[in-house]
């Protein structure tokens, strides 16, 4: 019924000397949503850039709408209708909606003055064109996330985008706005467009794509019908391993009967009240709730970055008063936060400083000077405890993929030897590969008694670590489950208020 | 979405209202006409300078050469129409000094645009070369004996008022050169497309040069727009204190970034109004022209000065703040 | 690469040393010792200590001395400090200093006379750090004849103001102390508005704060300034407003930059002394000190230069009297 669109035939590219696709095709059909998915490194986004034509292949074609490009520029594949709509969106922060909408346009008009009413009556119509509302005069830079892909979706249209392809769209979304994109990505489907879907979140590839792509070191290792896959194929074919995916329980002994930490009543106006659990030695406490339920409010507050205004904070029974970060690490509470690149690591450092910069003040010599044999004993302890994969320490964290940066920043905390630890969405933008491994080191934690409130989004990471899991709604705890008593579906709905 | 209570202009108004009152209270000269017309005149050519600042800071860049600029264009112009015992129209000096400001601007353009250095880097750096390069070879002795058409402009006013007290208050016509630069760079930065290139290129300059404007233009244009208006300023501050001094501008430039800045523009890029500016500096030229009328003591004034210029950045920084915390937050 | 470097680097070191030598032999003149002389005004460019450089190298040239004059291109103590370090690394013979602010400079100075510099000031009388300060006449005495000339002006009496170019400015403040114990034992009618206002030596600053002034105060009719930017400052502004006759302006300024207010009435009498004698003053009584002369620096000390031809030594302060005062009738006599 319907024509390919896009075909990708036998592409390969190296750079220096490296192979980053060998072989690799890829069909999308008019109106197709296709999910490209694979694990950092697997080529996904070479290949994107060979589609924009950023990159010109080494062999292989490219046949756009049944034409073939020997070599493919920008200019050419925009011309044809290829939109991408980036991680950063490429848009301008500091202008309106409207203007961000309409700038592409005035600029091919060659315009020397700005016509406002035509600004405004062009945004109008390519938000309706998706069916949604965005206010025109809104900055864009106070627009929330989800907001701000459909405005760079719309502008794609403006263009006379036939295909949009997304490149890791949901990862900063609540599940609401997952839903509300997803409703609109099947309204441009409707439409004729062809999307193709870049994605880690397996549960999310089910919703949405009717086809898979999958890619694992610059192959093509399957592709077909989402049918045709289930989840442990799917990841077997992305990580080349079978990975485990039981649940985590706690064990039984130690000092179990008294916890660990203890919240009473804490409270801070506008962001949470009234919240009181518990957290037990070797226990993975789910924190689960929409965006602006109170979590990462409440994490905070425990770190004492934004002490309550009310309420009690015990640790091992004894009242204490967190007003300051550093506080909380003398109480032996550690943070690995929602997002790395910007509050846990020093990019442009090396692994091994960010590993040890939390903790250097213990690595000193009677001198008072740093111990550099210390440094490094520790050091390497960490990159080989946590599989850190790097040919050396001393490279600067960002030349490591998302997974491992994400170690590094666990490194960091657990050479602090935390009693409690606060992980913040441990797995956010990580790869299944390395997701697995970041859940067997916090399991391991746990087993060595560490106590640990994992905040996450991702619903079968707190089903399948935790073993109670907190609900919060608007700065409530409204419920508490005990893992294995709900189901994904149970959860997700009582997520979002449906239930 | 409201947007006014958000907005810092808004909350700069409400200060200079705030602050208006309590002066006036104090000392109800402050609410005189006499005293209106020494607040504009004060804020001529700082509102000169204040529209170059804010097209820089809007574009993400920052220039703390235009005092030097201001300075050499105006002092070199009464030089060389001394020189020339020049006897003829304002104008010529003007056209003289806008070159001059116009030319150092452009050197700006070729290193921030052509070469990519940091703006601040550039600017500082063209700065003390100027100041140096007038040192050494125009003098740096002040020139009280400015030309004859420069005086009689300094001399024409819009209106005087004669209070009550017997004073002469004169708005002097060199305000026009303000407002007409203040309707030019309004206009420029809402209704034309260079305008909007200017906001887009301080707001992202990768996506900026993706839709397709062309940053090298933009940038030749916005340092060489600033030289020429420094040049102007200059010469407008030469005018109205009928003496050429190349050094007393020096300094200036930080009050007025702070001033800019105060008035909404973000050092960050991609933000600013001509308005916020107005109000910024118009707030700043208040808290400077109203000590004596406070009766502060001497003693006391740079200090009430800088308490004052942070209370007002402060207050206006947490309340537009927190209106965008607010709608931030949903 | 390395021998390179040593090779440059002895290169470098005989260059250094063969340009060396022939300095210091230059060092010993026929007529003595040839001395490296700095002077430091309190701010480069403005026409006062353009004038006090032109008496420095008429010195130079008279004596065959090494005298120049160096200074902060603002009006700025931190600026002046870091002046006087670099000479003390150059090693002067002598420092003639005119402070902006004597405290900020007070251990600079010590840290010069430590090295054995010979430092001289001038508008400084309470400093400690020198050797002698020179002044162009008794402050006192300066400071209260500007308020005979305010009082004659003004009938006696009404308001009036006062300008200082900077409150850490020691002269300044002393010849605004005269004037107003003046105006308190001699004319009781008259009456101070407000503090002492400070200019920072800036024509822009004297005439902004005379129009407040004038706002504030509607009744004022007398203003004398201190920095030579005071006077032209306020009077622009008395003239703008209209009010040349009406309100009275006097105090230390230079035919060059107030003449023309002189001229049109609206600043009534201007008092300076003439900064190249100063500057030459200083320089004199420097080279008396190191050809070790000492102990004719007395009272009755005659430099041969008009107006400091019988000095009066107070502590380490010495008198002349200097001072000139110019109105619109003899202005025409004074080119600077």
């Amino acid at each position: 019924m319907s024509r390919p669109f896009l075909e990708v035939r036998n592409v390969s590219k190296s750079f220096a000397g490296v192979r980053a696709l060998e072989n690799v095709s890829l069909t999308i059909n008019q109106g197709e949503i296709r999910c490209l998915v694979g694990e950092n490194g697997s080529g996904k986004s070479t290949l994107i850039k060979i589609i924009a034509g950023v990159y010109a292949p080494d062999h292989g074609d490219i046949i756009i709408g049944g034409k073939l490009f020997k070599r493919l520029h920008p200019i050419d594949s925009i011309r044809e209708g290829i939109q991408i709509i980036y991680q950063d969106f490429s848009l301008f922060p500091n202008l309106t909606v409207a203007e961000n909408l309409a700038l592409n346009h005035e600029m091919s008009q060659r315009r020397r003055f700005v016509d406002w009413r035509g600004v405004n009556q062009i945004a109008r119509e390519a938000l309706a064109r998706i069916g949604v509302e965005i206010p025109l005069n809104a900055r864009v830079e106070e627009l929330p996330v989800a907001d701000k892909q459909l405005v760079a979706i719309s502008r794609a249209l403006l263009q006379h985008a036939r295909l949009i392809i997304m490149d890791e769209p949901t990862t900063a979304l609540t599940r609401r706005e997952v839903d509300a994109l997803f409703r609109v990505i099947k309204g441009l489907q409707q439409k004729g467009i062809s999307i193709l879907f870049v994605s880690h979140k397996l549960n999310e590839v089910y919703e949405i794509a009717e086809k898979i792509t999958i890619l694992r070191n610059g192959k093509n290792v399957a592709d077909g019908d989402t049918s045709e896959f289930d989840r442990a194929k799917l990841i077997y074919h992305m990580t080349g391993r079978q990975v485990e995916q039981s649940r985590y329980e706690r064990e039984a002994g130690g000092d179990q009967a008294r916890p660990l930490l203890k919240v009473e009543n804490l409270s801070r106006r506008g962001e949470y009240s009234d919240v009181s659990f518990e957290l037990y030695p070797g226990e993975i406490l789910g924190l689960v709730g929409l965006l602006g339920a109170g979590r990462t409010e409440l994490a905070m507050s425990l770190l004492g970055l934004r002490p309550p205004d009310s309420g009690r904070i015990y640790i091992d029974g004894k009242p204490i008063k967190i007003r300051s970060f550093e506080q909380a690490v003398k109480q032996g509470i550690g943070y690995v936060p929602e997002d790395r690149l910007t509050q846990g690591l020093f990019l442009q450092q090396s692994i091994g400083r960010n590993i040890v910069v939390g903790t250097i003040d213990r690595y000193l010599n009677r001198f008072g000077l740093i111990d550099s044999r210390k440094v490094n004993g520790q050091i390497s302890k960490w990159v080989r405890d946590l599989s850190i994969v790097t040919p050396s320490p001393l490279l600067p964290v960002q030349s490591l993929s998302g997974g491992n940066q994400q170690r590094v920043v666990l490194a960091k905390w657990l050479a602090s030897n935390p009693r409690i630890l606060v992980l913040n969405g441990p797995t956010v933008g990580v790869d299944v590969g390395s997701k697995a491994e970041i859940h067997r080191i916090i399991r391991e934690l746990a087993r060595q008694g560490v106590g640990v409130l994992l905040i996450s989004d991702d619903i079968p990471e707190v089903l399948n670590n935790c073993s109670r899991i907190l609900l919060m709604r608007k700065g409530r705890i409204v419920e508490e489950f005990t893992a294995g008593m709900v189901s994904e579906n149970e959860l997700v709905n009582k997520l979002s208020g449906a239930a | 979405m409201k947007r006014l209570p958000s907005t810092n202009e808004f909350y700069v108004a409400a200060t200079i209202v705030l602050l208006s009152i309590i002066i006036g209270s104090i000392n109800p000269a402050f609410f005189t006409l006499g005293n209106l017309i020494d607040l504009l005149r004060s804020s001529i050519v700082m509102g000169i300078f204040g529209l170059g600042v804010l097209m820089v800071i809007i574009s993400g860049g920052i220039d703390v050469s235009f005092t030097a600029i201001a300075s050499i264009s105006m002092f070199a112009t009464t030089k060389i129409l001394r020189y020339y015992d020049f006897q003829g129209t304002v104008l010529v000096a003007f056209l003289i000094a806008a070159g001059i400001g116009l030319a150092l601007g452009l050197i700006n353009a070729v290193f921030i645009s052509l070469f990519r250095l940091p703006t601040l880097i550039v600017t500082l750096g063209t700065a003390s070369m100027i100041n140096g390069f007038m040192l050494a070879f125009i003098g740096a002795r002040e020139i009280s004996n400015i030309p004859q058409g420069m005086i009689e402009f300094s001399k024409i006013n819009l209106f005087e008022v004669t209070s009550s007290t017997g004073f002469v208050y004169g708005l002097p016509a060199a305000i026009l050169i303000l407002a007409a630069l203040v309707v030019f760079v309004w206009f420029l930065l809402k209704y034309t497309m260079l305008g909007r290139g200017i906001y887009a290129l301080g707001g992202d300059r990768v996506a900026a040069e993706r839709v397709g404007f062309d940053i090298n233009a933009i940038q030749f244009f916005i340092y060489g727009f600033v030289g020429l208006i420094s040049g102007v300023g200059g010469l407008v501050h030469t005018c109205l204190m009928r003496n050429s001094d190349p050094v007393d501008l020096m300094g200036t430039e930080l009050v007025v970034i702070a001033a800019v800045v105060l008035g909404g523009a973000r050092i960050t890029g991609g933000h600013g109004t001509v308005l916020g500016t107005l109000l910024g500096l118009f707030l700043v030229t208040i808290i400077t022209n109203s000590l004596i009328l406070l009766g502060i003591p001497s003693y006391w004034q740079s200090a009430v000065v800088g308490m004052l210029i942070l209370v007002g950045t402060g207050v206006t920084a947490y309340q537009s703040k927190r209106a965008q915390a607010s709608h931030g937050l949903a | 690469m390395k021998r390179l470097l040593m090779v440059l680097a002895i290169l470098c070191l005989l260059v250094a040393v063969s340009v060396q030598v022939p300095g210091g032999n230059g060092a010993v003149s026929a007529a003595g010792k040839k001395y490296t002389i700095a002077t430091v005004p309190k701010v480069s460019g403005i026409a006062w200590f353009d004038r006090m450089s032109e008496g420095v190298k008429k010195f130079a040239k008279d004596t065959g001395h090494e005298a120049f004059q160096v200074g902060p291109q603002k009006a700025d103590a931190a600026l002046q400090v870091q002046i006087i370090e670099d000479l003390i690394a150059q090693k002067v013979d002598a420092i003639c200093v005119v402070p902006f602010s004597q405290e900020a400079l007070e251990p600079v100075l010590k840290k010069a006379r430590s090295r054995g510099i010979v430092v001289i000031a001038h508008e400084a009388s309470g400093i400690q750090n020198v050797d002698f300060d020179i002044e162009a006449f008794d402050n006192a005495a300066y400071g209260a004849h500007f308020m005979d000339h305010l009082a004659k002006l003004m009938g006696e009496e009404g308001e009036y103001a006062v300008f200082v170019g900077s409150l850490t400015s020691k002269s300044h403040n002393e010849w605004v102390d005269a004037s107003i114990k003046r105006q308190k034992e001699k004319y009781p009618k008259m009456k101070l508005v407000t503090e002492r206002l400070e200019t920072y030596d800036d024509q822009k600053i004297a005439y902004q704060k005379t129009r407040e002034l004038l706002k504030a105060y509607p009744n004022l009719k007398g203003i004398q300034g201190s920095a030579m930017a005071d006077a032209p400052g306020a009077a622009l502004a008395v003239e703008e407003m209209g009010l040349i006759g009406k309100v009275h302006i006097v105090g230390t300024s230079l035919v060059s930059v107030a003449g023309k207010y002189l001229k049109s009435g609206a600043c009534s009498l201007i008092g300076f002394w003439d900064p190249a004698d100063a500057g030459y003053a200083m320089n004199k009584l420097a080279v008396m000190i190191l050809d070790g002369k000492r102990d004719q620096i007395k009272t009755g000390l005659d430099l041969g230069i008009p107006g400091y031809r019988n000095l009066k030594l107070q502590g380490k302060v010495l008198y002349g009297s200097a001072w000139v005062d110019v109105t619109k009738e003899n202005m025409d006599k004074y080119n600077f």
